[in-house]
Formats: structure tokens, C-alpha cells, sequence
């Protein structure tokens, strides 16, 4: 007899950083979700380094925390550790991190589920039962069906995974975990083409075993601020990272022993990420370094296992211990556990549409590694797309799409659907043409509208939010509209080495002065009673001059984005034929038959293609002869 | 619908070339050949009878047919070398109409040429620049541009750039405790050389546009200083009323001459003195406007004159009766010829300043913008530089600069930078 389960509305495969994000905020708004997972006590699971944000992913932890996300949250509940990342740079790169208790972050995140009361079964999801390309169902391992009009897939690392330590091979998920068979092979029979992605991880080894005095303790910072808009009082632990360095003996032994490396072997492997690189990848390639540096880090508070951070490999456990016995203060290092790389099934992501739903299966979304991704912020940053998506599609409402000026967000989904992935895709703030407008300290500003619209936010952070954005725009004004005298600031110019004022002159323009900060402006209490209240005071007047400092760059990219707007709307009907565009040359007509783009400014983003290919298209759209062809 | 045009001049000519462009070109230039060997699969290159509707013959053409997308317009297309008789190339225009053509706008075939993707748009401004170029050195600039020379050296200017940004991009992506040593101490260096490279762009770009449409030179000097004579020495030519009465040019006159292949057009002025005559007093306001707009004025006989921003020669004349008081460029006499030669030379190598060794010769109106709009961002990361402001307003010039420059070639993405990131750095713990 054929076990059946309820029936849900929507089915989230895998319980990591995407799975918990949309099952989540699926859940949040009313939707009668059920989070799968292989392993119930894995869920929140943090695979790789016990650390979230950084460059470029702390951006986007705080914009998924607007969106209603938790990552921030949890990582806020469970921190080690935390800081500020590029605060030497200008401030639209500043990121937070923290480094976490890994423990503790899949412990909150158990019970958070669980007190929200969104259900979690524990099951292997094998195949998606489909009917006129709609989504009907799930099929799990021991032959039950679930029921359900969507599913979110976020399989991570599972699919077909397998580990490599040197020639050794396991069939795995992660380490120690089972690897997950069949979803493949099912969406395979339903047209979906994946591929091969591998990534790697450190070894993790014994505190006792390391000689602490010889590394050099890095702590965060002294006050510092947390991820999430809901974290209340945040006064997290200070536990120190070390570093060591590697040298030339470290380099020599991974060197004689490349071919041990399953990186090296010959073996015909997935493509690795180039910014993640292993430490034969490195030693290999920028032989011109003579040290690399080695993070240790704990995986979670007082712990005995350490995160040997910078030094992902593939390599034989014997010459990885060899290796790092070669570096001061390691000598007598012990393993708990080897590095290795892993090779899994990813699914090309130009088949989705930029809500993340796949474009030849109605109801079905994809979120995380599954689409070519790394990283726990990118996997939760879609997670929290999917699950909206997934909600809107259900409740018949109009999907949440961000653009690239919006968010990081919907930068990576943009790249994401449009590029070609040879390569596991990892967040730069270099990929954001308006990284000026992304900062991490002003997501709520991008935002909350956008989160209010879908009642993403409990009212109570809403509220509070929207006063601070409100107060920072008067605060801005009242720079804008108030002159500062001579005498009160010229004293100060003089200390920056800055030109002194003859007439008085706007607050606003002496702000933009390299050098000069809003407290010089001396802006006394009284004066903006009406702007200023306690909350959030500091983040309100840094954010206030962040506005005026850039605004002369800010101000010549929002003319930049008025000028594309319209190939952003400019729609692309779902069955345009290409092959009636003679002129295209057969490389540009490929890509767009297969990338399909929705709009012109998505086809002007695809990699290769020309102005003249557009030239073409808009030609072409704008024909009433060949608009009669499409249905 | 296919597109025809007569692609030579119109006139009386040995041979004149029409071009029939457009998917159905093959089977409507069919129509009027007699036993049409064209057809759809492959080009053909044969001499045929021309034949009217009533079958009858009315010329003998060499008819090449090219097959899409292997031809100049990237469609099919057929050219018909007939003889050169106005009333043959109606015949077969109208011809090629009743088949169901339709004659072509001006440009038409190199614009299709850019639609599909035949030419980019810096090698689409080449052919027009080579169509209407007055001299063989601006031909030459046009048919190097044709072949992509300018976008190579953009290219150039654009991969080192990206290397900039690559470096800083590089320090903005990797926190402090990952950084490497700094490499930002070649940024200024390259932003410099970036900057020098432009300006001598730009300076290609007068030099084309003289070499295309001449330059203008214009002769200045007080009455009596031999200007009508210089000019008719070096127009070889009894152009301009020569007297010994002061004031007797009063009217810009112009003519075309040509210095080493240079075109230039030559203006004779009126003398420059203070006068009564209202109509002189024109005369002499027209001589400045015209010495402010030329590319070179040459000076007689007055030390002193000179106008900002104008490149200027002072050259002392009639050698044959005088010496000259004060220093000059080169003494001449226009009467006897003596030194004209020479004279000759050094306007040439004023207007062709040997300095600009840049293979890149701008060719269009449109180019010029773009490489000054990016001079301009370039100069201003270059105060950001100095000024150490923010590295992230730094990169948001410089890829701007990137933008302009990427109008005259192909787009440079994100992707650009980030292999420049990664083939140069080891990125990441």
C-alpha cells in the first residue's frame, strides 16, 4: 500500500541556507509548506567555514534580512565573532562578517523552524511527478508521494556528489553524509540540462595539537553592529582567529606531489572556482608568492576543531598533513578530519526565469549550489527569491524581481540566468555596476518597499526602519539647506589640511570635501530636534553624509539607469523565433534560442552578444509582420 | 524586398557598377539576364547578355553574384559591371524595380552591411570616411580603420585600463587581512600613459580630418607685405588683384593647393592696419575670423601678430630687396620664388606635427567624442588619484572612461576585469 502524505501547497527540497529561507517566508505568508531534508539534524547546517558576510555576501545578508530573510538573525544569535571587513577602503565596500558558532547556528535554526511551526519531513526527495509541464508532486525514496502545486529545489552539494581525497573516492553529499540520487535524472526527462561543479574544503584539525604562541591573533571589532534590522542588544563574544603563513618547504611538498592531487591527476574533474582556489592551485599558479596566509579559525565556541582556512585541498591525507607540518606552529598538527574537494550536479541557471522558476516547468523553483552557485549568503539570497516567487506564484500574485540597482540580489540572479557558469558563481562587489547605491548600510532604504508590498517584515521592524529612512532623508535635507558659517568650521579645514571658507557656505558642499566628516559640521542638538531622534542616531548621520558624498556619482548612474529603463521593458514574447532573424550570426541566434531572454536589456547583457545583434532585435521586435507570427 | 542603387558616380564612364542587395536579389537580377547562370546556393562571376522585356539585348556586364551570408551587405547580393552609359544603368535599375526591388537611400548597403553584423560600427564610419576622403592619406586612414586599426589601438589603450581596474578592483575585493602587497604604484603610471595615448588620439583625429578635408591656412600680414604674391606663388596662378595700392585685397579669396598629398585650402586676407575705409575695416575684421578658425596662419612681415590657439609661422618677405630686422621662422622672396620650397615644407610640418606617432586616426565626429568624453574621465581618476580619495570613485571613472572607448569597439563586461583579477592574482583564503 502506497504511503501519501498531506498535501501541501509548496514542497521545499533540502534543508541548508536556501531550503530554511524559502520553506520560511513561504510559511511566513501563508502558504502551507513542508521542508524535506535528507537528515533532520542537518538542517542549517554551515558545510564549509564558520563564518557569514564578508565582502560583497555581508551586502547581501543584510538585504535578505529586509526581505524578510533569517540569516542575519541566526548569525547574529550564534556569533564568535565580529567585524567590519574593508573599513581602510571607501564605505560602499564596507561589509560586515561574522564568524560564527556552527553548532549553535544549525541549533537556532532547528528551533526557530520549529516555534514558527513550518513542518519538516525526513525523507529523500527522487523525482518530481509533472503534468503538462506543471508541477503536481514530489516523489520521495520510499515510494510516497507528496502532493503539492510547487517546489523550491536546493539540493546543494548532493546531487550524484562525490568526495575526492586524493585517488581516494567517496559517494557523498559532504562528508560523512549520504549523496542524493534520482532528481537528476529527473529533471533530465523533463528537458533540464546540468552539469559538473566542484569545490573544495579544508581539513579541520585539533586545537591541542597546535602551537598557538606562533600565529598572530586577529579579533574583531570593539563595538560592533549586528547583521540583522530585528537583533536587539548585540554584545557578541570576541574569540580570536590566528594566522599562520605557509613557505617554501609547505610549497615544495605539494609540488612533488601534484599528481596525487585529484586536482592534478589527469582526471577528467568538474571545474573548481578560481577565487577559492585550492592550495596546490595556488602554489601551482602564483609560484611568484613565497608564503600564502593560513586563517585558523574555531568552528564553534572553545571548540576543539579547528578551520584551517586558506587551505582547501584534494590532496592524499598523508601529504596534506605532511604539507602543513612544513608551517611554524604546526608541527605536531592532528587531523580530525582531511580536506577534499567535491563533485556534484548543478543545473545550467539560464533556464530559469529571473523569478528563479524554471522556464520550461511551471511551479518549479531552484535556489542555491543547485544553480551553479557558492556560498552560503548567494545560496540564502536565492533561497529567499524562490520562496517569495514560489508563494506568489501559488497565490496568483505578480512575482518579486529585483533589478541590478536594487541589490546585490538581483545582481547574482541577473548574472546568474545570463552567463555562461563554467565556474562555481561567487559574489564580487566588483560585478555591481551601481555598487556605489548597494551599500550594506543602506538596504533598508533599497528595500523596504518592495519587503512592505509582500508583508515580508513583522510591523514592528517596518515601523522602525521607515522612521529611520524617513529621518535620514530629512537629515540630508537639512544639509542640503543649511549654510555652515566660516567661523565655525574654518579652524577645522585648516586641521584636514583643507581650503578655509570665505562666505558661508551649504553644509552639503563642504561635506563632499574628501576629508571632511558630518560630526565637523558641529550640527548642534537643537537644530534637528525634528530630525534626529535616539534611534539608530549614528547610522541615520553616517548614512546622511554617505548620501552627499557620493551624490555626484550616484546622481550620473541613476541618469545612466533612466537611459536603460526602457530595454528593461521592452518584453520579448516567450515564443519569438530567432531562427527568422536571417542576419544574426549563428553563434548570437544560439545564444539567445538558449538563454531566451525575457527582455532587450537582458539580450544586451548576454556575454557576446553586439550592439549590432540588438540593432537587429529591436528591428525586428518592432516588425508588425513578425509579431503576427507569434501565438 | 531587395535594394538597388548605381554604386559609381553618375556621368558618362568607361564602367559603372550596380549593386542589387536583399534575399530576392538573385531571382529579380535573374529576370533581365539572359540565361541566368546566378542561383540561390552558390556566387557565380560570368559575362552575360543583358536583356530587355522584350528579350531584347541592351548590354554585355560582367554579373557576380555573392550568397548570404558571405557577401558585403551579409545578404545576397549581385553586382552588375555594365558600361558605363547613364541610360544602361536606368535600364537596369528599372529593371531590377519591375522584379520587385526597391532603390536603395543613401548608405543603405553599408548600414544592412552593419545590421548584420558585417561591419562594427568604427568599421562602418571607416567606409563612409574612405568614400568621401578628399586626399589618398585620408583614404589611407580610412582603409586602415576599415581593417581595424583603430579599434586595436582602443583595444590597447582598453586591456591596459582594465588592468588598472583589475588592480583595484582586486584591493576592493579582498579584505586587509588577505591583501597582498599593494599594487596600486603602477596605476598612476599606466592612467598617465592612458592619458598621453588619448590626447594624441585626438590629435590624430585633426590631423584625419585635415588630410580628409584640408586644412585651412590662411595668409596674414600688414597692406603691402606680399600676400597676394605669396598666395599666387603658391597657387601658381594669377588669382588674387596684385597693386602696389595698400588695401587692395579686401575680400578673403580662396584656393585649393596641395603640399605632399595635404589638401589645403589657402585664404588670402586683407592687410591689417588701422584704416578709415569702412569697407577695408570689414576686409580686416574678416582677416582675424578667418585667422581664428584656421589651422595655421602664415604671418608676413609682422612679428608681433599671432593669435591664441592658432599654430602660427612668421615669415619675413621680399628677401630680394630687405633683410629682416628681427628673427623669423624663414625668409622668403614670393617674387623671385626664393625659398618657397622650403616655406612649403614648414607649413607642412606645422600642420603635421611629427610628435604624433599614433597609428590611430579617428575618422569620425562620433570617435572624437567618445576618446574626449574618456579623456575626461581618465583625468579625473587621475585627481582622484592624486588627491587619494575613495578607490571605489577611482574604478567608477575609470570604467566609465572604459565605457566611452568601448562605443568605438566592442563592450568590455565585468567578466573582462574579473579574468584580469584572476589571471593576475591569487584570489581568495
Amino acid at each position: 500500500m502506497k504511503r501519501t502524505h498531506n498535501k501541501y501547497d509548496l514542497v521545499v527540497v533540502g534543508g541548508g541556507h536556501a531550503g530554511i529561507e524559502a520553506a520560511l517566508i513561504a510559511h511566513k505568508r501563508g502558504i502551507k509548506t513542508l521542508l524535506v531534508s535528507m537528515d533532520k539534524k542537518s538542517v542549517g547546517r554551515t558545510s564549509c567555514n564558520p563564518a557569514v558576510g564578508g565582502l560583497a555576501k555581508g551586502q547581501m545578508v543584510k538585504e535578505v534580512d529586509v526581505l524578510g530573510g533569517i540569516m542575519g538573525f541566526f548569525a547574529d544569535l550564534s556569533t564568535l565573532q565580529s567585524k567590519t571587513l574593508n573599513k581602510s577602503k571607501g564605505r560602499s565596500v564596507w561589509s560586515p562578517r561574522s564568524q560564527i558558532d556552527k553548532n549553535l547556528y544549525e541549533k537556532i535554526a532547528q528551533k526557530y523552524i520549529k516555534e514558527q511551526g513550518l513542518k519538516v519531513l525526513e525523507g529523500e526527495a527522487v523525482s518530481l511527478k509533472v503534468k503538462k509541464d506543471c508541477v503536481r508532486g514530489v516523489f520521495l525514496k520510499d515510494g510516497s508521494e507528496i502532493t503539492c502545486s510547487a517546489v523550491v529545489l536546493t539540493c546543494g552539494t548532493f546531487l550524484n556528489g562525490l568526495i575526492h581525497i586524493g585517488s581516494k573516492q567517496i559517494n557523498a553529499g559532504r562528508y560523512g553524509e549520504k549523496r542524493a540520487e534520482g532528481i537528476t535524472e529527473s529533471l533530465n526527462s523533463l528537458g533540464l540540462k546540468n552539469g559538473r561543479l566542484k569545490t573544495g574544503t579544508p581539513p579541520r584539525i585539533k586545537k591541542s595539537s597546535v602551537d598557538w604562541k606562533k600565529g598572530e591573533a586577529g579579533y574583531g571589532d570593539k563595538n560592533p553592529s549586528p547583521l540583522s534590522y530585528r537583533t536587539k542588544n548585540f554584545s557578541p563574544k570576541d574569540e580570536p582567529c590566528y594566522s599562520f603563513r605557509t613557505n617554501s618547504n609547505t610549497h615544495n611538498i605539494i609540488l612533488d606531489n601534484l599528481s596525487s592531487s585529484a586536482m592534478y591527476s589527469g582526471k577528467d574533474m568538474a571545474t573548481g572556482p578560481r577565487y577559492c582556489p585550492s592550495i596546490e592551485d595556488k602554489v601551482y599558479k602564483f609560484n611568484q608568492n613565497p608564503s600564502h596566509v593560513l586563517q585558523l579559525e574555531p568552528e564553534w565556541s572553545m571548540s576543539e576543531q579547528i578551520y584551517v582556512n586558506g587551505f582547501s585541498t584534494s590532496l592524499e591525507e598523508k601529504i596534506q598533513l605532511e604539507s602543513l607540518k612544513t608551517v611554524s606552529g604546526l608541527e605536531n598538527v592532528e587531523f580530525i578530519r582531511p580536506g577534499y574537494a567535491i563533485e556534484y550536479d548543478f543545473f545550467y541557471p539560464s533556464q530559469l526565469k529571473n523569478t528563479l522558476e524554471s522556464k520550461a516547468v511551471s511551479g518549479l523553483f531552484m535556489a542555491g549550489q543547485i544553480n551553479g552557485t557558492s556560498g552560503y549568503e548567494e545560496a540564502s539570497s536565492q533561497g529567499i527569491i524562490a520562496g517569495i516567487n514560489a508563494s506568489c506564484f501559488i497565490l496568483n500574485e505578480n512575482p518579486l524581481v529585483l533589478k541590478r540597482n536594487d541589490a546585490y540580489v538581483g545582481v547574482l540572479i541577473d548574472d546568474l540566468i545570463l552567463k555562461d557558469t563554467n565556474e562555481p558563481y561567487r559574489m564580487f562587489t566588483s560585478r555591481a555596476e551601481y555598487r556605489l547605491q548597494l551599500r550594506s548600510s543602506n538596504a533598508d532604504q533599497r528595500l523596504l518597499t518592495k519587503s512592505r508590498e509582500y508583508g515580508l517584515l513583522d510591523e514592528q521592524t517596518v515601523e522602525k526602519l521607515s522612521e529611520k529612512i524617513e529621518n535620514t532623508i530629512n537629515m540630508v535635507r537639512f544639509l542640503e539647506d543649511n549654510n555652515i558659517n566660516p567661523k565655525t568650521i574654518n579652524k577645522r579645514l585648516e586641521e584636514l589640511g583643507e581650503k578655509p571658507i570665505k562666505e558661508p557656505a551649504r553644509m552639503s558642499n563642504i561635506l563632499k570635501r574628501p576629508k571632511v566628516s558630518i560630526s565637523d559640521m558641529k550640527i548642534k542638538n537643537n537644530e534637528t530636534k525634528s530630525v534626529l531622534t535616539n534611534y539608530m542616531k549614528e547610522e541615520i548621520l553616517f548614512e546622511a553624509e554617505t548620501i552627499i558624498k557620493y551624490s555626484g556619482y550616484i546622481n550620473r548612474q541613476k541618469e545612466e539607469i533612466d537611459k536603460i529603463k526602457v530595454y528593461e521593458n521592452m518584453i520579448i514574447p516567450e515564443k519569438f523565433d530567432y531562427n527568422d532573424i536571417k542576419s544574426l550570426s549563428n553563434e548570437s541566434r544560439e545564444k539567445f534560442i538558449n538563454i531566451k531572454p525575457q527582455t532587450v536589456g537582458q539580450a544586451q547583457r548576454i556575454n557576446g552578444i553586439r550592439p549590432s545583434d540588438i540593432s537587429i532585435l529591436l528591428v525586428y521586435l518592432k516588425r508588425p509582420f513578425h509579431v503576427k507570427q507569434i501565438k | 524586398m531587395a535594394i538597388v542603387a548605381c554604386s559609381t558616380p553618375p556621368g558618362v564612364s568607361g564602367i559603372a557598377v550596380v549593386r542589387i542587395s536583399g534575399e530576392d536579389a538573385i531571382k529579380n537580377v535573374s529576370t533581365f539576364v539572359k540565361d541566368s547562370p546566378l542561383n540561390k546556393t552558390r556566387p557565380v562571376s560570368k559575362v552575360c547578355f543583358l536583356v530587355d522585356k522584350d528579350g531584347e539585348v541592351f548590354d554585355e556586364a560582367i554579373v557576380t553574384s555573392y550568397i548570404s551570408p558571405n557577401s558585403y551587405t551579409g545578404e545576397n547580393l549581385v553586382e552588375i559591371s555594365c558600361h558605363g552609359n547613364p541610360k544602361i544603368i536606368s535600364k537596369i535599375i528599372d529593371l531590377s524595380v519591375d522584379a520587385g526591388s526597391r532603390l536603395a537611400e543613401a548608405g543603405e548597403f553599408t548600414k544592412n552591411a552593419f545590421l548584420n553584423g558585417k561591419l562594427d560600427l568604427s568599421e562602418a564610419e571607416a567606409v563612409a570616411s574612405v568614400i568621401h576622403s578628399l586626399s589618398l592619406a585620408g583614404v589611407k586612414a580610412g582603409i586602415k580603420n576599415l581593417r581595424g586599426g583603430l579599434s586595436k589601438e582602443i583595444y590597447s589603450i582598453k586591456s591596459s585600463l582594465i588592468s588598472v581596474v583589475a588592480n583595484l578592483e582586486f584591493n576592493l575585493d579582498i579584505s586587509e587581512e588577505d591583501l597582498q602587497p599593494n599594487l596600486l604604484n603602477n596605476s598612476e603610471k599606466t592612467i598617465l600613459d592612458t592619458i598621453k595615448k588619448l590626447d594624441a588620439c585626438i590629435l590624430s583625429f585633426k590631423e584625419t580630418k585635415m588630410f580628409q578635408s584640408g586644412a585651412s591656412v590662411v595668409i596674414l600680414g600688414p597692406p603691402n607685405a606680399g600676400k597676394s604674391t605669396l598666395f599666387n606663388c603658391l597657387v601658381s596662378k594669377d588669382q588674387s588683384i596684385v597693386t602696389d595700392v595698400e588695401g587692395t585685397t579686401r575680400d578673403v579669396i580662396e584656393k585649393s593647393i596641395n603640399i605632399n598629398g595635404l589638401p589645403i585650402l589657402l585664404k588670402d586676407t586683407a592687410g591689417i592696419r588701422e584704416s578709415g575705409d569702412d569697407v577695408e575695416k570689414i576686409g580686416v575684421e574678416r582677416s582675424f575670423i578667418e585667422a581664428k578658425d584656421a589651422d595655421l596662419t602664415i604671418i608676413l612681415n609682422d612679428r608681433n601678430l599671432s593669435f591664441e590657439g592658432v599654430k602660427h609661422i612668421h615669415v619675413f618677405n621680399k628677401s630680394d630687396i630687405k633683410s629682416p630686422d628681427e628673427k623669423y621662422d624663414i625668409s622668403i622672396s614670393a617674387k623671385t620664388g626664393k625659398n618657397v620650397k622650403e616655406l612649403k615644407e614648414v607649413v607642412y610640418n606645422s600642420l603635421i606635427s611629427d610628435k604624433t606617432n599614433t597609428d590611430t586616426l579617428l575618422t569620425s565626429k562620433r570617435q572624437y567624442n567618445a576618446i574626449k568624453s574618456a579623456l575626461k574621465h581618465i583625468k579625473d581618476a587621475y585627481s582622484l588619484l592624486i588627491a587619494e580619495d575613495s578607490m571605489e570613485l577611482l574604478v567608477e571613472d575609470i570604467n566609465r572612461s572604459i565605457g566611452f572607448l568601448d562605443s568605438i569597439t566592442k563592450k568590455t563586461t565585468k567578466d573582462d576585469v574579473l579574468d584580469a583579477v584572476f589571471s593576475s592574482f591569487c584570489v581568495g583564503k
